[in-house]
């Protein structure tokens, strides 16, 4: 692999590759079930075929018995022995607790709800002898959605809860009732996100080696928060934390799904205890539609309501999340995030918002990019085009009118948040010079006349980032922290290891840390190193590297920490040089005297001194050269843009293909534009899949019909147009280096967007679109309904 | 359950092993010849990660048995440099950011690889159309398309100034 650069100035900005890709193009990269321990076993689970039914009786004998075959654990053999999987969010006042165990013990509430775990020699034989348990079940009646949970009668999935909802919460912000009863338009729906899956094209999995001599478990896993893991393992099977270390190999995604705690990997452990071997315990694909964490499905009734000239007055939403049969890793937050966001970036005076979230038998929600807020944008920034046009005001006009200008930042929204920066008005107007510099307008026109529906659609989003301060989590219900810690060192040879309690998923991360370490150090960039996903030996991130974290805040705390180490080696070379710190420069790895480049010494010198000749080394400081900086920020970084969709729709197939896409977009400093780019193209792609083709579709059994990648549909190269970007980097005005995060961002403004242009395109039918994904089938329908109803005339 | 002895040759060396008539070809390839690059993400056939060539034509090694492979000709990721310099077509994925966490890598390279060979000067549409069956969870396709088409300028560069 070519050298990449022996600048130390300007790499922050720079579109430098990745340091990461040469093992991941030549086959060396270390998935996690690449890992082979000497003497490692295999484990699969049995998972439940029904929705609701009780646990009468599990027979694992003939199991047992079988050839190669080393243990089964059933609910009954971990009752006493583990506590009930985490949730680590309760933010609802009256939250209730679901409180299931990592195997189900008496009762399955979901397709798929693990019953019984066997350990073998290979995948094979754990395969077949899951065949051989006979599950005694006795089938209840099955809450197979949101209206069957919320029903008068509804059979109840938890015996001892008055009914199926989780929780009540409402945040309310002057009178919205009397703003909207004296508006002079009003527009009110009721609209749905379908349930997705985040679906990392590598599975989730974990192998697990627990000492029983010494009670050690040394964990691999491939997750995004190995430190809230280890954490979360310790709580759940009563260990220490300096007995669990938690290590991430190559990860093939996350997405927010490997940020939650799965039960597969207690069972691992429990195998590996004992059957004192190491056990390797994988999803597989099919596993994993009812395994990992679903998201999104949620149902908001919303109201917004304006003036005449346009000004929005009030904004009234009641949020219902769909959750599974009991509360994932991160309970109802998502829910929460899509109730506290649903103002979006318009200043609304007068705010009623209220969140329910109810259980039904489908599987648990979880974390997915966007968490929450695609839900939240989808709602408002439909909402806002429908106000627009009923008032009979451009729509981003209407846009324009509502958002708070660059000088009432921080903006407090009147629901929890306050937005740190923006200029919202700035990035509009550079989306929609993008659009008509490409000729969208002429696009349409020319496609119309040819009797082809296209249209264009519009959706700008805000983006929590860099989250968050530790001290608000933990006051609004998070049962974790929100900092970032960072250790740097340099060594005897004067080269730099960066240590970032962050994880590398394929974000870049090791190659953007790496950049902002060597600028800041001085140092060029392959003289740094960035050491990430192991518990023993790398710093602790509160969270994880989820909620657009990683470039923000594992910048942030890293550039600190590289600060007070480079001022460190300054006092050092003062010393030798014979000259005051503050008149040092280090470039290149050398450090010299400003003005005088000729007086100087080498970060290699520095480093042999501090370590082995301490006779070059000041008396008054402490051999070896390493820092470390704890960073908790003040508050969010709220990072936003536009998109914009040129969309075509087939009236007779029901299909629709996005034939263009502009986002314009701002990150605070972006210190990688090519990653930056490489992120917005893959969030948007999971926007689109988002809004037109993703959904897992659930029978009135509780049944899962969508359970392989040919029902369960990701774009293809085929459905995804080239992406033209537009960067704006108004630096973050809290956070050291002014990063902002922007992993979630194309999940957030794709769905509104596209769901916008669709109606552009039907418009002459005055089909509105108020489900996504927008499926053939959903849209066909619509179509028709529309086009036997007379349409708009 | 007995087994059969399998042997085929990957990437230039001669691998021979026991494994039950069950096995699938990736697993194989990757458990028993210990060539881990080759990635399993669905196991039915649609995502395209685990792609290796047999004979010269891109397979799923997930839908073929191990057995079905005997004496069979295989090129895996791991064969696709000469184990110190990346190939052209690795080395445009290196310029253009073609891969994020490099799981569908294998997969994606190989498929465009066997792409190059039939077609040196691919279209966008046909680079599409091929990689239509390789599912990338990460990159939007965008870069990886890019990566694809560059790596045919640069055959084409090579071609002519032959
Ligand atoms: S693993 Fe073979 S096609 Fe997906
Ligand atoms: S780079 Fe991650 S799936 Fe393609």
């Amino acid at each position: 692999m070519a050298v990449q650069s022996d600048e130390s100035t300007n790499l922050v900005g720079a579109r430098v590759k990745r340091t990461e890709d040469g093992r991941l193009l030549t086959g060396r990269g270390q998935f996690v079930d690449d890992l082979v321990l000497p003497r490692m076993l295999e484990a699969a689970v049995l998972r439940s075929p029904h929705a609701h039914a009780r646990i009468v009786g599990v027979d694992a004998s003939a199991a047992l018995a079988m050839e190669g075959v080393f243990g089964v654990l059933t609910g009954a053999d971990i009752a006493d022995e583990v506590e009930p999987q985490p949730v680590i969010y309760h933010v609802l006042p009256d939250q209730r607790a679901t409180d299931t165990r990592a195997i189900a013990t008496d009762r399955v509430r979901w397709v798929g709800q693990i019953v019984a775990a066997v350990v073998a020699r290979d995948r094979y034989v754990a395969e077949d002898a899951l065949a051989a348990i006979v599950v005694d079940y006795e089938p209840l009646p099955v809450v197979a959605n949101l209206d069957a949970a919320l029903a008068a009668d509804a059979p109840r999935l938890y015996d001892d809860w008055p009914d199926n909802v989780v929780g009540n919460i409402e945040w309310s912000n002057g009178d919205a009732d009397a703003a909207i009863a004296g508006a002079d338009a009003v527009v009110a729906r009721r609209m749905s996100v379908g349930r997705l899956l985040g679906c990392p094209l590598e599975p989730r999995g974990c192998v697990a080696s627990w000492d029983p001599f010494t009670d050690d478990l040394d964990i691999w896993m491939s997750t995004q928060s190995p430190n809230l893991a280890r954490d979360l393992l310790g709580e759940t099977l009563r260990l220490p934390g300096h007995r669990i270390r938690v290590r991430v190999p190559d990860v093939g995604g996350g997405f927010g799904n490997k940020f939650d705690f799965y039960p597969e990997e207690i069972i691992a452990s429990l195998l590996s205890k004992r059957c004192g071997r190491p056990v390797k315990l994988l999803e597989d694909r099919a596993e994993s539609f009812v395994a990992t964490g679903q998201s999104r499905e949620v149902v908001i009734e919303a109201t917004m309501a304006a003036k005449a000239d346009g000004t929005i007055v009030a904004l009234k939403a009641e949020v219902r999340t769909v959750c599974g049969g009991a509360l994932g890793t991160v309970g109802v937050g998502p829910g929460w995030l899509s109730a506290t966001m649903m103002t979006g970036v318009y200043k609304i005076p007068n705010v009623d918002v209220r969140l329910s979230p109810v259980l039904t038998n489908r599987a648990p929600m979880g974390s997915f990019r966007g968490w929450g807020q695609p839900e939240a944008n989808f709602v408002n920034e439909r909402l806002i085009e429908l106000l627009a046009e009923e008032l009979g005001i451009e729509r981003n006009e209407m846009r324009r009118r509502n958002f708070p200008a660059p000088e009432e930042f921080p903006y407090e929204t009147g629901v929890v948040f306050t937005y740190d920066s923006g200029q919202y008005g700035q990035c509009l107007d550079l989306c929609q010079d993008s659009v008509r510099e490409s000729g969208w307008p002429q696009r349409l026109e020319a496609a119309r006349a040819e009797g082809r529906s296209v249209g264009i659609g519009y959706g700008f989003h805000v983006e929590a980032t860099a989250f968050g301060p530790s001290r608000i989590l933990n006051l609004v219900g998070l049962n974790h922290s929100g900092f970032d810690e960072a250790v740097v060192r340099i060594d005897s040879t004067g080269r730099v290891t960066a240590f970032t309690g962050q994880v590398a998923m394929g974000q870049g991360i090791e190659t953007a840390l790496a950049q902002l370490t060597a600028q800041t150090m001085g140092v060029a960039l392959q003289d740094v190193v960035v050491v990430s996903g192991d518990t023993a030996t790398c710093p602790y991130t509160g969270y994880g590297t989820g909620a657009s974290r990683g470039a923000a805040m594992g910048g942030a705390s890293l550039m600190r920490a590289t600060e007070l180490l480079r001022e460190k080696v300054k006092r050092i070379a003062a010393y030798q040089l014979e000259a005051a710190p503050e008149d040092l420069e280090i470039h290149n790895g050398r450090i010299s005297v400003r003005g005088t480049p000729s007086i100087g010494v080498t970060l290699a010198e520095i480093g042999n001194a501090a370590y082995r000749r301490l006779s070059d080394f000041p008396a008054d400081e402490d051999a070896t050269l390493e820092e470390r900086y704890v960073f908790d920020p003040e508050n969010l970084a709220w990072s936003y843009g536009c998109t914009a969709a040129l969309v075509e729709v087939d009236r007779r197939t029901g299909v629709t293909q996005v034939l263009d896409y502009v986002i314009a977009h701002d990150c605070g400093t972006v210190i990688n534009p090519m990653i930056v780019d490489g992120q917005i193209h893959g969030g948007a792609t999971q926007g689109i899949g988002e809004a037109l083709y993703e959904e897992l579709v659930y029978d009135d059994q509780g049944g899962l019909t969508t359970t392989s990648f040919a029902d369960y549909t990701l774009p293809s190269a085929c459905e995804v147009p080239r992406f033209t970007l537009h960067h704006m980097d108004t630096p973050a005005p809290h956070i050291p280096g002014g990063m902002k995060g922007m992993g979630e961002a194309g999940t957030i403004g794709g769905p509104a967007a596209i769901a916008n242009a669709v109606d552009q395109a039907l418009a002459d039918i005055g089909v509105e679109v108020r489900a996504i994904p927008i499926t053939p089938p959903r849209l066909l329908d619509m179509i028709e309904t529309a086009t036997r109803e007379g349409g708009r005339s | 359950m007995s087994k059969i002895d399998v042997q085929v040759t990957i990437n230039g060396e001669v691998y021979r092993e026991a494994c039950e008539p069950r096995r699938t070809l990736a697993d194989f390839i990757r458990k028993d010849c210990g060539l881990t690059g080759t990635h399993l993400g669905c196991e039915h056939g649609v995502c395209g990660a685990c792609t290796v060539r047999l004979d010269g034509q891109t397979v799923r090694s997930c839908l073929m048995l191990a057995v079905q492979a005997e004496g069979a000709s295989i090129t895996t990721i791991e064969g696709l440099s000469d184990g110190v310099e990346l190939s052209p077509l690795q080395q445009a994925f290196h310029d253009n950011h073609g891969l994020q966490c490099g799981f569908c890598t294998p997969g994606m390279l190989l498929t465009a690889q066997e792409l190059l060979e039939q077609n040196p000067d691919p279209t966008e549409d046909e680079v599409r159309d091929r990689l239509a069956g390789n599912l990338c969870r990460c990159t939007g396709y965008e870069f990886i398309v890019d990566s694809v088409l560059d790596a045919a300028g640069r055959q084409a560069a090579v071609a002519g100034d032959a």
